[in-house]
């Protein structure tokens, strides 16, 4: 009896490994899994119920086990060492929550702008950002934690694109480090991260003003001379106007001849395709409203005439009467008199098509002269084997091969013109046509002006009175319901509408944080002194001290 | 109270004098300072360094964006010294216990009436004031080259950096005299505080790999987050309170650690 007992024991000690092991593993496997159900909480209760057995094994085989003083002693140490270990995790933990940061660096350059610090304390619903890279720069991650730091309804997620092609075809990422905004059903691209092009605070505010700002932009459609209209159906626009609102604008109708002023809440006038001509009344309505900051959408079809050449004439524009003929729309099987366009000028709205199609059913081309102050920018460029023919009296294309123009032509034009200030005292506007940073073929982030809305009268804001731009071209047909959502149409028309808002342009000014530009400047002589200091000196008196009290030691 | 204090004083004394009249540390010194000195020169100096780069970026014409060459220098140099600080700080708390146990005279310390923790708490602070002696001239010729910088740079960021590194010196110190405490062999306890340094240095890389909460909570325990994090030039309180919670806990453990040593006995 005796003996089987010993036998027992010698054994049994050693199972009680079992129990941190069995721990240890259950713990491991839970935070891998992240989810403690089953397996990892089996292992872990498993563990604990092996060391009881443990302790009833000892308590049973040494009855004075527990009154021993080693036993207290250690026990003690433990339960010390625990209560110290869950105080110091509790204060650290406190120290992460309640986590102060000064910035000790010369310019602050790791604090955000009192802009972006302002918006986003006062961020009521959640904010996400989502980067959908697969390695994330620790600088960018610097600056989203500092706006996570101040409020916790901001947060950010990067993703990896190759990983998660469900997300990535959700989000329509076009390329590795496309940055988004997303507030509630809103979601906005703001950037695309390169490794020289680090994500700018400037736009990422701006862009979490914009998703929370709830006001939908208004766009009017102007109606009442036949044009395309807002209801679903055959040459309607009703697909365009859906995809408007997901945009974050709002579609209505405008009939200008009740009252012919353009309403003060427009941010993009639509004109597409008016059948009939329109009133002179309505007409110089169009020309106040092109002198201040808005957008107006010119689609205008071949074979009508809404009476806007004197208006497009104030633009240098043109609309030729003849019909674009492109060889390449009938080969494709669209039917003759589809125009196919796969090269696009250099603007902000064609940016980023490369050689992509769109496609518009009977164009026009669309002529510009240069008019000083006026930026201009070919936005739809056809292939040079287009030929532009005449329509005859009774419908039938006259095809002349002597006398038709042969393409390139440009069926579609997008043009600004700085909006000049009241006339005010200062009765000199001045004469040098400003260079509108949206129209050269790189605007950089810095050199965009924008109306800062700092109260403090810089001179930018006198000068920035935002823009009036313009988009015309000489075809509807390429918006209407069924041919907008394939290729690049929609592409084509909602950029448009972006560019026309100016929404990208109402932006903050925020200045990025930079430090100050700095050289160290030594002559040879400092450096060499310095070099001298730190490789010769200071190692040759450690070392000659030490072989001095070593000599003195033997 | 007086007494505890003037107890600390006395073992910190002896520490003190312990090092100052040792080869060893001295050799420890020139080690560090040599290895210190080179990448000062090689960071700025040399054909790669900062100041030529920068002088071939002025000649192209690129002025965008601005660099500041002081401050750009202080954080990369400062990196390197936490860098170098991993190899030097376990050879310095690698003696503080195992030492004493070796010789025999922990017998003394652990029933000598002093408490365990004023005994430890005066090894840490003679062991953080060596160290402190070792960084301090590095300030000098940092301080030279500063000064001839243009537009001149103020010495907050580089006073801050010196700082950190002392500080996290005195928490690295602290867990590694902790560690000494354990065993007899000097070599055993420099290897086992190197090994928990290096994964403390890399633990955010493991945190990130986990992810969650938990890995949230492990990167906080990351020395180089929190180092890094102060040597930019932001004072972070959760980062000191890391470098503090090192510093208390290597304490308290190696109290416990000499406290069990004597029960042992017993």
């Amino acid at each position: 009896m005796k003996l089987t007992k010993q036998f027992n024991w010698t054994h049994l000690k050693w199972l009680f490994w079992l129990s941190p092991m069995l721990v240890i593993t259950g713990a491991i496997a839970g935070m891998v899994a992240g989810s403690w159900v089953g397996i990892p909480s089996g292992l872990i209760v498993a563990g604990l119920v092996i060391f009881g057995l443990w302790l009833a094994f000892l308590i049973y085989t040494q009855p004075n086990f527990w009154s021993r003083r080693s036993t207290q002693s250690g026990t003690n140490a433990i339960l010390a060492t625990l209560a110290v270990l869950a105080i110091l995790g509790m204060v650290n933990f406190l120290a992460v929550r309640f986590n102060h940061r000064i910035d000790l660096t010369e310019n602050q350059i790791f604090t955000l702008s009192p802009q972006s610090q302002e918006i986003t304390q006062n961020l009521q619903q959640p904010v996400k950002v989502t980067i959908f890279s697969a390695t994330p720069n620790p600088i960018d991650q610097q600056l989203l934690d500092n706006y996570r730091r101040l409020n916790s309804n901001f947060s950010y997620q990067y993703l990896d694109p190759q990983k998660e092609p469900g997300l990535a075809r959700e989000y329509q990422v076009q390329t590795i480090g496309d940055v988004f905004v997303e507030s509630g059903t809103n979601r906005r691209s703001i950037q695309t991260l390169t490794p020289e092009e680090k994500l700018s605070e400037r736009r990422l505010t701006n862009g979490i003003a914009q998703i929370t700002n709830s006001q939908p932009q208004k766009v009017y459609f102007l109606q009442g001379h036949g044009e395309r209209s807002l209801e679903g159906g055959q040459g309607g626009f009703a697909q365009a106007s859906q995809r408007l609102t997901e945009e974050g604008f709002q579609g209505a109708p405008l009939n200008l001849a009740e009252n012919p002023e353009v309403p003060a809440d427009t941010t993009v006038l639509v004109i597409a395709s008016p059948q009939r001509a329109l009133l002179e009344s309505e007409v110089s309505a169009l020309r106040n409203y092109l002198k201040r900051k808005g957008g107006l959408m010119l689609l205008i079809d071949p074979q009508t005439d809404p009476k806007l050449n004197p208006l497009l004439e104030e633009w240098g524009l043109q609309m030729s009467d003849r019909i674009v003929i492109d060889p390449a729309g009938e080969a494709s099987g669209l039917g003759p008199g589809v125009t196919i366009i796969n090269q696009y000028g250099d603007h902000p709205i064609t940016r980023g098509f490369g050689n992509g199609i769109s496609f518009y059913p009977l164009a026009r081309p669309v002529q510009q002269r240069q008019i000083e102050g006026i930026q201009a920018a070919s936005l739809l460029i056809t292939s040079d084997r287009t030929t532009a023919q005449q329509v005859a009296e009774n419908g039938e294309l006259k095809f002349d091969a002597a006398t038709d123009p042969k393409g390139p032509f440009a069926i579609g034009y997008a043009l600004s013109r700085a909006v000049q200030p009241e006339p005010a005292p200062s009765p000199s506007p001045s004469p040098s046509p400003s260079p509108s940073p949206e129209a050269s073929p790189a605007p950089s982030p810095t050199a965009e002006a924008s109306p800062s809305p700092s109260p403090s009268p810089s001179p930018e804001a006198t000068e920035n009175q935002g823009e009036s731009r313009l988009v015309v071209i000489g075809n509807s047909g390429f918006a209407t319901d069924g041919i907008f959502g394939q290729q690049l149409n929609s592409d084509v028309f909602l950029n448009s509408m972006g560019w026309l808002s100016q929404r990208d342009d109402q932006v903050l000014a925020i200045r990025p944080k930079e430090v100050n530009n700095r050289r160290i400047v030594m002559s040879p002589q400092q450096q060499l002194s310095a070099a001298g200091l730190s490789l010769a000196l200071l190692p040759a008196i450690a070392f000659t001290t030490a072989g001095f009290v070593w000599w003195k030691r033997r | 109270m007086g007494i505890v204090l003037s107890n600390i004083i006395a073992i910190y004394r002896r520490e003190l004098q312990s090092y100052f009249a040792s080869p060893f540390a001295y050799i420890i010194a020139g080690v560090f300072w040599l290895l210190s000195g080179f990448f000062f020169v090689s960071i700025l100096f040399s054909p790669e360094g900062l100041i030529a780069q920068v002088a071939v970026r002025d000649q192209v014409g690129i002025t965008e964006p601005p660099i500041d060459v002081a401050y750009q220098f202080l954080t990369v140099f400062l990196g390197v010294l936490g860098s170098l600080a991993l190899f030097i700080l376990p050879m310095l708390s690698m003696g503080l216990y195992s030492e004493e146990r070796k010789r025999g005279t922990i017998e003394l310390l652990a029933t000598s009436p002093v408490t365990n923790w004023a005994v430890a708490l005066g090894k840490l602070l003679g062991v953080v004031t060596f160290f402190t002696t070792l960084v301090l001239p590095l300030m000098i010729y940092q301080a030279i080259a500063l000064s001839a910088a243009n537009p001149s740079a103020p010495p907050t960021v580089m006073l801050l950096g010196h700082f950190a590194l002392i500080l996290m010196g005195a928490g690295i110190l602290s867990l590694g005299m902790f560690i000494s405490s354990l065993t007899d062999s000097t070599i055993v306890a420099a290897i086992l505080t190197f090994g928990l340094i290096l994964l403390l240095w890399v633990v955010d890389l493991i945190a990130g790999a986990i992810g969650g909460p938990v890995g949230a909570a492990l990167g906080h325990l990351s020395l180089v987050k929190n180092y890094t994090n102060l040597t930019q030039g932001i004072v972070d309180t959760s980062s000191l309170i890391v470098f503090l919670t090192y510093i208390v806990l290597g304490l308290f453990l190696t109290a416990q650690s000499i406290e069990a040593f004597r029960f042992q006995r017993n």
